[in-house]
């Protein structure tokens, strides 16, 4: 197929600015600024608007069943019970309002048009700088200027008709990871199909009949490592009971990118960046949700190499499917942290019944950093420092031998130092409206493959994603003023940066 | 012993056992012991430079750095040596020596005078002839000017040869003034590299109490530090070394002060063709070889004329007891150059004055081959200095820079730093030997190839002559 060159580039160029404010303003604003087409088309397929909690509409939902409330920590009467840990809990949403809408922070999504009665969506493998962290841009490779790329999102039954031009030096496919599609359909490259050269475009299209979690990637290994994937979810025409009120995608990653290089070595064994949706801890946008309501999180680990235990905190939550499909209840199995290995999803419910600020995260204990340094050196010698050995680069400081106090204890020091995070830095991390009103140390905890999971009280979820300047340590502050001990707790000191 | 007290024993024994073992449990749950084969390889020892080889530091090295405005200049140093170097004085001497040879030489002969009394007591008298006799020998055909301007020719040529001796310290002078320069700075770099070997042993601790390194890397980083001492104390040495003989050169003891000035140069790169020709056509030595055969052709003039008789007049006046009158006496005498017409000798001078010729195009083979050497070590210092200025240096220490950066951000392992700003620092010792080949061979270049400062002042006749005289003294 021709390439239709000058649209599709004002769409990546509009894609981008997209980008762009959803980098600097709120995820939910950004969303449903994201696609001018989608706004202007009738077609425009999944909800894409908040959840509403709408305290006259009358609902099946109860504060108790069985003994598990939605409102405290609790796991219930009976094992056996459809309600232990929340298991049948229903969300604040009905069945009859259709699927939630799927939100994958840091995303966006790949607008379509109705064409010949199939959605029709357009991808562009090409090379993209992404931001890890503030100030880290890194040269990967992706679709749309996104890496990873846009989110397909369907509903069971659709027609899809996927264009994808080649904007990549080399040749390339898509591989449509799960579905059940015709042969001639599933990307491989040279089995099915000769491969889209660089330049060139292919049309993939099909029904589908399946509904999950799926994702789509580039055929060629090495275009893999670099970050060639993007989500394809698909909703289920029925929509499962229990309803949930949040669908969220998280998608794991792993690169091995040098220090001052911003080029991942895709031979690398080894792999020292970790990013969730393309970014990495404290950069990574946390998931807010409102105290009681039912969430579901998508997780799909795309590192090239790397399984993940992914943990989560002050929660037990419910497998309840894996990329194949929707597990049948009576195989749910309740856990804290469930093994996602490479092209593996795993899907996660639970009810958000304990309020405050909690990790989820990979337990690897590498992945829980942004890069492995040695730490030794003028960082951790007493009375000495970087700078001394920047200012005059002819001649360095002369080395004390004594040891650093520690010292004496073998091991010493363990402690990652963390990385020198700037006042630009500082300022990207706090502009997120998600993290209004933490603790002002949080960003010193969150690195890597991690992410936090928000559960707020309907006011102060408000205050969070609808009002501006929340002061920070407020929210926290607040919950353990009505859900902890607040005469044992003490404020974090107010680090000197940020905003 | 009954079994009864036995079983006290025991039980006592046991009891105190129990008691024992509480205070050890106690302490296996305390802390890791640390009196360990580790902790003495991590414990920081006295790695000063005075451990390193003890007892055999060159005594008196240090530069007076309490009174720094005190140095030594390069100009400083040239005007000392010319006043005091023995060898200057040495071809001042030869100069005057060969004056005086042409005054010798152009002398007149003394006449001679005699008392005769012959035939005494003939006839009873008191001899035929009783007077005295002058007698004179007439020098012809200008042999006395032929060789005073022979010698005079001599003085000329010690002349350019005592030109060629200033160029000989002068040029040795500055090279050694340079050679300790660069010691100087070779000295700073391998303080700048022993601080990063005592970091790299402080970094390998560290990285062994981290569980990062072992013992062998221990072991290593210690012996790399003994290493890079002794690299220091070599450093040290050379500086002595250089610095005494300069010291030597300009020909006084001299006190061991730091010496000013830069081993770089602003001079423009020296065209070979140019230098070459300048080299041939001004070099002292080729200047000296042009005025020996001038010399050489004048001995030939001389010793051409040598054959020609001299003319022995003699005369006087006396009284003739005999005749008893007073009467005179005359005598001319000269040689008949029958078989000695000075053919063998003026064959010789022949041959010196062709010798000679060979001997300046041998002081330009010998010149342009010498020249050929040093523009080949010109050029490659050259070529090095010019590059390392602008690339090696320039992108090792962005390296370094990089490198820190990247540490500071907690993005790069401090060996990496401790790696850039080793090779930074090599690479500068590098780009300093090869500022010092550049200049010396510059010197050298600019200075007709001269050296040998502390080399005996060579005479006027080059090797191989042949010195033809009239008259070997
Ligand atoms: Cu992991």
């Amino acid at each position: 197929m021709e390439r239709e060159t000058s649209p599709r580039r004002q769409f990546i160029k509009s894609g981008m600015l997209a980008a762009a404010s959803l980098a600097a303003g709120t995820t939910l604003s950004a969303q449903e600024s994201v696609d001018p087409e989608e706004a202007a088309t009738p077609q425009a397929g999944p909800i894409t608007s908040p959840p509403v909690s709408d305290g006259t509409k009358k609902s099946p939902v109860r504060d108790e069943y069985d003994g598990f409330s939605r409102f405290k920590p609790s796991r219930g009467n009976d094992p056996d019970s459809d309600y232990y840990l929340g298991k049948l809990v229903p969300g604040f949403r009905t069945t009859e309002e259709g699927p939630a809408p799927f939100i994958a922070p840091d995303l966006e999504k790949l607008p379509y048009v109705m064409k010949d009665g199939a959605k029709q969506f357009e991808l562009v493998a090409q090379n993209v700088r992404r931001e890890f962290l503030p100030g880290y841009e890194m040269d990967v490779w992706g679709y749309n200027g996104s890496m990873p790329g846009p989110t397909i999102e369907v509903t069971q039954g659709d027609r899809v008709r996927i264009i994808v031009h080649n904007e990549l030096p080399e040749p390339t496919t898509v591989h449509w990871h799960g579905f059940e599609l015709p042969v001639q359909q599933d990307g491989s490259m040279t089995l099915t199909q000769n491969p889209i050269m660089p330049g060139k475009s292919y049309v993939y299209e099909f029904d589908i009949h399946e509904e999950g979690t799926f994702f789509y990637h580039s055929h060629v290994a090495m275009q893999e490592a670099f970050g060639m994937v993007g989500w394809f979810i698909v909703h289920p025409k029925k929509v499962f009971d229990p309803p949930v009120d949040r669908d969220f995608g998280l998608l794991f990653q792993n690169f091995h990118i040098k220090a001052n290089q911003t080029i991942s070595n895709s031979w690398s064994m080894d792999w020292n960046w970790h990013t969730i949706n393309g970014r990495s801890g404290p950069f990574t946008t946390p998931l807010v949700v409102k105290h009681g309501e039912r969430v579901r999180i998508r997780l799909l680990d795309f590192s090239p190499m790397q399984h993940h235990p992914i943990h989560l905190h002050g929660h037990t939550f419910w497998l309840t499917g894996r990329e194949g499909a929707r597990t049948p209840k009576s195989a749910w199995i309740p856990r804290n942290t469930e093994l996602v290995g490479v092209a593996q999803a795993a899907e996660f419910e639970f009810i958000a019944n304990n309020p405050g600020d909690w990790m989820f995260h990979c337990h690897m204990v590498h992945h829980m950093m942004n890069h492995m340094v040695e730490q030794v050196g003028p960082r951790i010698r007493e009375g000495s420092n970087v700078d001394a050995y920047m200012t005059n680069l002819d001649q360095r400081p002369p080395v004390d031998m004594k040891h650093s106090e520690g010292f004496a204890t073998p091991g010493y020091p363990q402690g990652m130092q963390g990385m020198q995070m700037s006042e630009k830095f500082m300022k990207a991390i706090w502009s997120r409206r998600e993290v209004q009103g933490m603790r002002a140390t949080w960003p010193k905890s969150v690195h890597g493959l991690m992410t936090l999971l928000r559960v707020l009280p309907d006011d102060l979820y408000q205050q969070v994603m609808e009002t501006d300047d929340v002061p920070k340590g407020a929210i926290f502050e607040e919950i353990v003023q009505r859900f902890g001990t607040p005469e044992t707790y003490q404020k974090a000191p107010l680090m000197k940066m940020g905003h | 012993m009954d079994a009864s007290i036995l079983s006290k024993l025991l039980g006592s024994l046991a009891i105190s056992i129990a008691l024992l073992a509480i205070p050890v449990q106690g302490q296996q749950l305390a802390p890791t012991a640390q009196q360990t084969i580790e902790k003495m390889l991590t414990e920081p020892q006295d790695i000063g430079l005075d451990t390193a080889a003890p007892g055999t530091r060159w005594n008196g090295l240090t530069t007076n750095q309490g009174n720094a405005t005190e140095v030594h200049t390069l100009n400083g140093m040239l005007e000392l040596a010319a006043r005091s170097n023995p060898t200057i004085l040495q071809a001042q001497y030869q100069i005057t020596g060969q004056l005086a040879k042409a005054q010798q030489a152009g002398l007149y002969p003394n006449p001679m005078i005699a008392y005769i009394a012959e035939n005494i007591g003939v006839e009873g008298t008191a001899g035929e002839w009783q007077g005295a006799e002058l007698e004179q020998r007439f020098v012809t055909a200008g042999k006395l000017q032929l060789s005073r301007d022979k010698y005079l020719q001599r003085a000329k040529v010690a002349e350019h040869l005592a030109v060629a001796q200033q160029f000989r310290v002068c040029n040795d002078v500055r090279i050694h003034y340079f050679k300790t320069l660069a010691a100087q700075q070779i000295l700073d770099l391998q303080k700048e590299l022993l601080k990063t070997a005592e970091d790299d042993l402080a970094t390998t601790r560290e990285m062994f109490n981290a569980g990062q390194a072992n013992q062998v890397d221990l072991h290593r980083a210690n012996s790399e530090l003994r290493r890079q001492q002794l690299s220091v104390l070599q450093a040290e040495n050379r500086i002595r070394r250089e610095f005494l003989q300069l010291s030597s050169l300009v020909g006084m003891e001299l006190a061991f002060l730091p010496l000013s000035g830069d081993l770089r140069t602003a001079s423009d790169l020296i065209d070979y063709d140019t230098v070459a020709q300048r080299v041939l056509s001004q070099s002292p030595e080729i200047l000296a070889a042009h005025s020996k055969l001038r010399e050489d052709q004048i001995t030939i003039n001389r010793e051409s004329v040598e054959w020609v008789p001299d003319v022995i007049v003699g005369g006087g006046v006396g009284r003739n007891f005999e005749a008893n009158d007073t009467t005179g006496a005359l005598s001319v005498r000269m040689e008949l150059p029958i078989y000695d017409r000075n053919q063998g000798t003026y064959r010789q001078a022949q041959a010196d004055y062709v010798r000679q010729q060979k001997e300046i195009l041998r002081t330009e083979m010998d010149l342009k081959m010498r020249l050929a050497m040093q523009y080949e070590t010109y050029l490659t210092a050259a070529q090095h200095v010019l590059t390392y200025e602008e690339m090696v240096l320039p992108q090792l220490k962005q390296a370094y820079a990089t490198s820190l950066q990247g540490y500071k951000e907690d993005r790069l392992a401090w060996p990496h730093v401790l790696h850039s700003y080793r090779d930074y620092t090599l690479r500068r010792i590098e780009y300093t030997e090869q500022l010092l080949a550049r200049r010396t061979s510059e010197v050298l270049i600019n200075g007709f190839l001269l050296h040998g400062g502390l080399n005996p002042a060579p005479g006027a006749t080059p090797p191989g002559h042949l010195d033809a005289t009239p008259n070997p003294r």
